[in-house]
């Protein structure tokens, strides 16, 4: 950026954004900013079974999100690409067309990871205005801002101090991937230990900013005037998953179920996007009935995979 | 933007009886058109599947069991299994249901040409083979010797028994039951007894397979030592298909979706997947 960022009163711009706006606060939300471009129940078809035809959906209206940290922004810029593939989900993106997303963040980064308009911490109260997106710009123009922004010292920045060393594997997704894939047959002990502790509730899967699995759910009204067909989300842990009209179910075991959804995030991902599909944001974790942390696994693999193929 | 998962609807033309739980249902478009052909020509090709499904009782994936070249219909073979199933058995003809596809690969067809192809199936993992078979039929010269082995648990088991007749006069086939009740006359024992009863030239032989994979193990073992590689024998998986491009993950196998990279494999693509 040339010019000096603008500055703002994080309270007084919130307020004015407001009034001005349809804004949904996410800073205290437990469960990931995915939750408002891909809800939990998505109404895909609404079918009116006298008159026989499908019912038009409601329209989307503009809405902000606000306050997303900088590991979210991320995670939406990675799920705008899975969602995009092989082409636009038609549920996604029209309500992401929708969406201008506003970040917030007391660290320092170099390149925005995604958003339309990041707030940048300088003192406890006065926030720098960055744009990322023409539709942020936009968004600044609409809120009339004024004053220009002091230069901050870098020692004034936060550091990130959720999951750090994950972070750092993440970095080398190839190795990742490798590790992972390598544990299945040759360090069977971990999913051995993780299936006795893993509940199978799904909830990883649910608060994870970038899980995305579905499931195609048809429902009838108890009138039997209309059914609607939704895609709701699903988790890969849950003993259903793989579950066939039939009763065969190609993922049996929890251990099966629980190492996909690592094999899923860090190895068939790398395969199909170059990139794992977690940015550490630790409400996996956090989330846990079980406390289960995948850094302390991921941290483990790694280490056992680097040894075992020693040259 | 384009909206993939809205099906179209079309009708049931016809339905056949074709064994206590299994019912063939003839699909028509309901605005009167035809289905449109892909690039290479065929409604669908042989091995891909549709998603047909009754609004408030679900989709369910079904590899299409006629012709690909005629484009008035597409039929499916429905065994009464689950939700989905069971609505489709509940339709009379005339009544309005949906579709979607088709959607992923199918057998490679291309590759099968000039060569002599066995096409091996069990019970109801015949109608993405009976497609196949009418396809091979369709441009008869264009293949080798071509065998059929079907089998089933007991005689009312066997489907498309009417197609059957007509199949019979331009390919070899072989059928075999578990159990030889109903007065059945023919061969019982295991499908793999009959392949070994074959004299196959390995040099120009393909291998198309539908069935579970425990039959597709045994006959890996069995077509191996015969001089056919696992490159070489094509086998279209069951998963569970429900979004049919490869996002919802729950057909997942290894690093493949079975909806969009498959549901046809070559054997070496999926038998090292950790599942």
């Amino acid at each position: 950026m040339t010019t000096a960022p603008l500055q703002i009163n994080l309270n007084g711009f919130l307020n004015e954004l407001k009034k001005k706006f349809v804004v949904i606060d996410c800073r205290k939300n437990i469960l990931a900013p995915k939750q408002y471009l891909f809800p939990a129940q998505e109404t895909a078809f609404n079918f009116d079974i006298k008159k026989s035809r499908l019912k038009t959906l409601p329209p989307i209206k503009p809405f902000i999100l606000f306050g997303l940290p900088l590991r979210d922004l991320e995670a939406i810029t990675r799920l705008d690409e899975i969602m995009s593939r092989p082409n636009k989900n038609y549920y996604y993106f029209r309500r992401r067309s929708k969406t201008t997303i506003i970040g917030l963040t007391d660290e320092q980064f170099n390149i925005p990871p995604g958003g339309d308009l990041i707030l940048q911490k300088l003192s406890p109260k006065d926030f720098a205005v960055m744009p990322v997106t023409a539709k942020g710009t936009v968004l600044i123009k609409k809120m009339a801002l004024a004053r220009p922004s002091k230069n901050i010292p870098a020692s004034q920045y936060a550091e990130n101090k959720t999951m750090p060393k994950l972070r750092l594997l993440l970095q080398d997704a190839e190795m990742l991937k490798d590790a992972v894939a390598w544990s299945w047959k040759n360090y069977p002990q971990i999913w051995d230990e993780l299936a006795k502790i893993c509940l199978g509730c799904g909830i990883c899967a649910y608060v994870c900013p970038l899980c995305h699995c579905f499931s195609t759910e048809d429902s009838m009204d108890i009138a039997g005037k209309s059914c609607k067909r939704c895609q709701n989300w699903a988790a890969c842990t849950l003993p259903e998953f793989s579950r066939v009209a039939g009763g065969h179910n190609f993922h049996k075991t929890l251990k099966e179920r629980y190492y996909n959804w690592f094999y899923h995030k860090f190895a068939r991902s790398y395969e199909e996007f170059g990139e794992p599909q977690c940015v550490a944001c630790g409400r996996c974790q956090a989330a846990c009935p079980a406390r289960i942390d995948i850094e302390k696994i991921l941290i483990n693999i790694t280490q056992k995979y680097k040894i075992a193929n020693r040259a | 933007m384009q909206n993939i998962y809205a099906p179209i609807s079309v009708k049931i033309a016809k339905i056949e009886e074709h064994s206590p739980s299994v019912k063939l249902f003839r699909l028509k478009r309901t605005d009167g058109k035809k289905f449109s052909a892909q690039k290479n020509g065929l409604i669908f090709t042989p091995g891909q599947f549709v998603l047909a499904g009754v609004w408030g009782y679900g989709e369910a994936p079904f590899g299409p069991a006629s012709d690909p070249l005629n484009r008035n219909h597409i039929d499916i073979v429905v065994r009464k299994i689950g939700q989905t199933t069971s609505a489709l058995h509940h339709m009379k003809e005339g009544s309005k249901i949906t579709l979607r596809g088709p959607y992923g690969n199918g057998y490679p067809i291309e590759n099968f040409l000039g060569k002599d192809i066995i096409m091996i199936t069990g019970g109801c993992g015949l109608p993405p083979i009976a497609a196949l078979i009418e396809y091979i039929i369709n441009n008869r010269a264009k293949f080798g010797i071509v065998h059929l082995l079907y089998g089933a648990s007991t005689p009312p088991d066997l489907l498309m028994k009417n197609r059957m007749k007509f199949w019979q006069k331009n390919i070899q086939i072989m059928l075999t039951v578990d159990k030889p009740i109903c007065n059945w006359e023919g061969r019982t024992g295991l499908i793999s007894e009959c392949l070994l009863e074959l004299k196959i030239n390995p040099a120009n032989t393909m291998v198309a397979m539908c069935g579970p994979g425990p039959m597709v193990n045994a006959l890996e073992h069995l077509l191996n030592p015969m001089g056919i590689s696992d490159k070489r024998i094509f086998i279209s998986m069951e998963r569970k298909m429900q979004c049919g491009v490869g996002r919802c993950q729950h057909c997942v196998t290894g690093n493949k979706y079975v909806c969009a990279d498959g549901p046809v494999f070559n054997l070496d693509e999926i038998d090292k997947n950790w599942d």
